[in-house]
């Protein structure tokens, strides 16, 4: 049986074992953007000569959080809930070479790492966050997320959700990220084209990409996924009886020094001084 | 850890300098290369001097938005080779326990110095030894981490460096407990020539010749060797209950037995190896102060006084170790005394697991708590009086 493609970023075995299946839901977007990730990271590797072992994916937790578990075969860590950011962080404090590929979600950005979300995008650190947005907490079980629409209704929302939701895309954009896209499932091409941007930008990239829970919207994957065509609107096309639909695109793309190159000035300003007690 | 300018790491010699000032220095003499860290008091002033420092050498730091984020930075910084610290004080510490939960799980070494404060809640900002139970059961779950308690701001600067050869010799992370009292006190204290330090590194799987598609990241010995990433391992790093090899998905009660007990006894299984304790006057002695940290300084006063003035047969344990509990030790360095005082910087902590150690060795276990301030001589004397004679 031929193989696909993208499956050599993944473990099938380990020393001790079995590492495959993915445990998505059948019909879960999860997958889908992993291998948008893959397909990106592949061109890197094959057509721009950037070193496979110099990526590394950190997730939190949440459904997201399990594309970085036993079974990829890249550097990884499946980490704190909301933490990633300052995990990213850390690792490329230690190691500047490092390309880090922060998966997480809406829940574990918007809500738990919402804080650390805002500071790494002011700071734009060389990062890349793949944000897949569901909607809704998926892991345990249906709840209601920073993102969840306004009347939609959760486990924690029986009677509908009544506040207001976050545009992840605008915040990013505010806060200082230097590339910033929304894409969705339905929209693969642009998603790849998005995160390799993303990864090729010097600085913090944020790219969200609206990912069906058909498990816990209770609704068919295909309806879903026809639904982020129809229910999205390109960010340069929008109209003003568009106030509906949620805005696809580009929201930012600019240029501005990254942490380390900044922080190198700085010991590169202060070497040769002598200490004194 | 080399740095590029390895030439303005602290000079050997006689240094007077502050102990937060002497910690910093410390950690970089250790190869630290990161620190983050988030602003409190009475803690600032380790990174204020860090501030200045670290990039002297060519070390990072980086001010975070809040401890959990300090404390992240470590675990992402160590997960990818580097020695990383952070210093706070006991409410930031409370917020850190997520990460040394996780780093506790999945063997991440790092240091984390806590100067602590009186509490509960903002509390006040002076002396304290409020979050010894803290650094031992502060974070979800089992297994211990490692917490030292130094006394002078030569041991800011010696403990520092030890905090970092133990986080790497035992792959966890390793508390600083400190106070006040030190951290702002400034003292004469000597760094010795660079070649008679005791630095440790961590051991990597490709130094014992172990291949990517064999390693074991928790299994390949009591404690495992540590890849880093962007070194070609694939790393899979996880926090939740795994198989040596870091799979996940074949749970089992006895697997999960298996994993927390080997994390357990890496260091309950080690006491012997980890925990220091310091003994004076032991040899006649029939009644017993044990201390630690910066009490340290006035009980051995005190007790030199008692011995002097009053001919009290009195000795003293300074624990230098405050985790793993050496409980073994104190028992064979004590054998059999009449009244034990235990003078701490809160209500009497420490005390419980001093208790329980000494029960069956000792006629009665009285504590001398202090708060907000250090002990003065004439506190522990007055007790040692009132007790004895």
């Amino acid at each position: 049986m031929k193989k696909h493609p993208m499956l050599k970023y993944l473990k099938e075995q380990g020393p001790q074992g079995d590492r495959l299946p993915l445990i998505m839901c059948p019909g879960c977007g999860s997958g889908q953007v992993l291998n948008f990730i893959f397909m990106a990271i592949d061109h890197l590797i094959n057509e721009q000569g950037y070193q496979k072992d110099n990526f590394v994916f950190i997730s939190g937790v949440g459904c997201h959080a399990r594309l970085t578990s036993h079974y990829l075969n890249f550097d990884s860590g499946w980490t704190i809930h909301g933490r990633t950011l300052p995990i990213a962080t850390g690792a490329l404090l230690a190691n500047p070479e490092l390309h880090p590929v922060v998966i997480t979600g809406d829940g574990d950005t918007g809500a738990i790492g919402g804080n650390h979300f805002i500071h790494a995008c002011r700071r734009n650190l060389d990062l890349t966050i793949v944000c897949l947005n569901n909607k809704l907490y998926g892991m345990t079980g249906g709840q209601s997320s920073p993102t969840t629409l306004n009347g939609e209704t959760t486990s924690t929302n029986p009677y509908g959700n009544f506040e207001a939701d976050f545009d992840l895309c605008e915040l990013a954009k505010t806060a200082g990220a230097t590339y910033v896209a929304r894409w969705t499932t339905a929209h693969p091409t642009k998603s790849v084209k998005a995160i390799l941007k993303g990864l090729e930008n010097r600085g913090t990239s944020f790219i969200e990409i609206l990912s069906q829970c058909p498990t816990h919207f209770k609704q068919s994957p295909s309806q879903m996924i026809r639904e982020y065509k129809e229910k999205t609107v390109r960010l340069e096309k929008m109209q003003e009886d568009d106030a509906g639909k949620i805005p696809i695109g580009e929201f930012q793309d600019m240029r501005k020094p990254d942490w380390s190159s900044s922080y190198r000035k700085i010991v590169q300003s202060v070497q040769n001084k002598t200490i004194q007690d | 850890m080399d740095f590029m300018h390895k030439e303005n790491l602290i000079q050997a010699g006689v240094h007077y300098l502050q102990g937060s000032q002497a910690c910093a220095e410390g950690a970089l003499t250790a190869g630290c290369s990161v620190y983050a860290g988030y602003p409190i008091t009475p803690a600032t002033e380790v990174m204020e001097h860090a501030a200045w420092r670290f990039p002297q050498v060519g070390a990072r730091l980086i001010q975070m938005e809040d401890e959990i984020a300090s404390a992240s930075v470590l675990l992402g910084a160590s997960l990818a080779g580097a020695k990383a610290v952070t210093a706070t004080s006991s409410p930031g510490f409370s917020l850190m326990q997520e990460v040394i939960s996780y780093a506790i799980m999945a063997e991440i070494p790092f240091v984390i110095v806590d100067v602590q404060r009186p509490g509960p809640g903002q509390g006040y900002i002076t002396a304290s030894q409020e979050d010894v139970m803290q650094a031992r059961w502060g974070h979800h779950g089992e297994g211990s981490a490692i917490a030292l308690a130094p006394s002078s701001v030569q041991e800011m600067f010696d403990f520092t460096i030890e905090a970092f050869n133990l986080a790497e010799t035992w792959r966890t992370p390793v508390l600083l407990m400190t106070e006040e009292t030190v951290a702002h006190m400034r003292e004469r204290f000597t760094v010795p020539p660079r070649e008679s330090l005791r630095i440790l590194e961590r051991k990597k799987p490709q130094d014992l010749g172990i291949a990517p598609q064999d390693y074991l990241p928790w299994g390949h010995d009591t404690v495992s060797p540590l890849a880093a990433w962007g070194e070609g391992y694939a790393f899979n790093c996880v926090g939740l209950v795994h198989l040596e090899d870091g799979n996940v998905t074949k749970y089992g009660t006895e697997m999960h037995h298996h994993c927390i007990k080997r994390i357990k006894d890496k260091i309950d299984g080690h006491v012997e190896d980890i925990a220091r304790l310091e003994t004076f006057f032991l040899d006649d002695c029939e009644h017993l102060v044990i201390c630690y940290g910066s009490v340290f300084r006035t009980a051995i006063e005190a007790v030199r006084e008692a011995r002097e003035a009053a001919g009290l047969k009195i000795g003293l344990v300074r624990m230098v170790t405050l985790w793993p509990f050496a409980e073994k030790k104190l028992r064979q360095c004590i054998g059999k005394t009449g009244t034990v005082f235990v003078p701490e910087m809160n209500m009497g902590m420490m005390l419980h697991p001093i208790t329980e150690a000494l029960r069956d060795c000792c006629d009665r276990i009285i504590p001398i708590p202090e708060l907000g301030k250090l002990h003065t001589p004439e506190l522990i004397l007055s007790t040692l009086y009132k007790e004895l004679q």
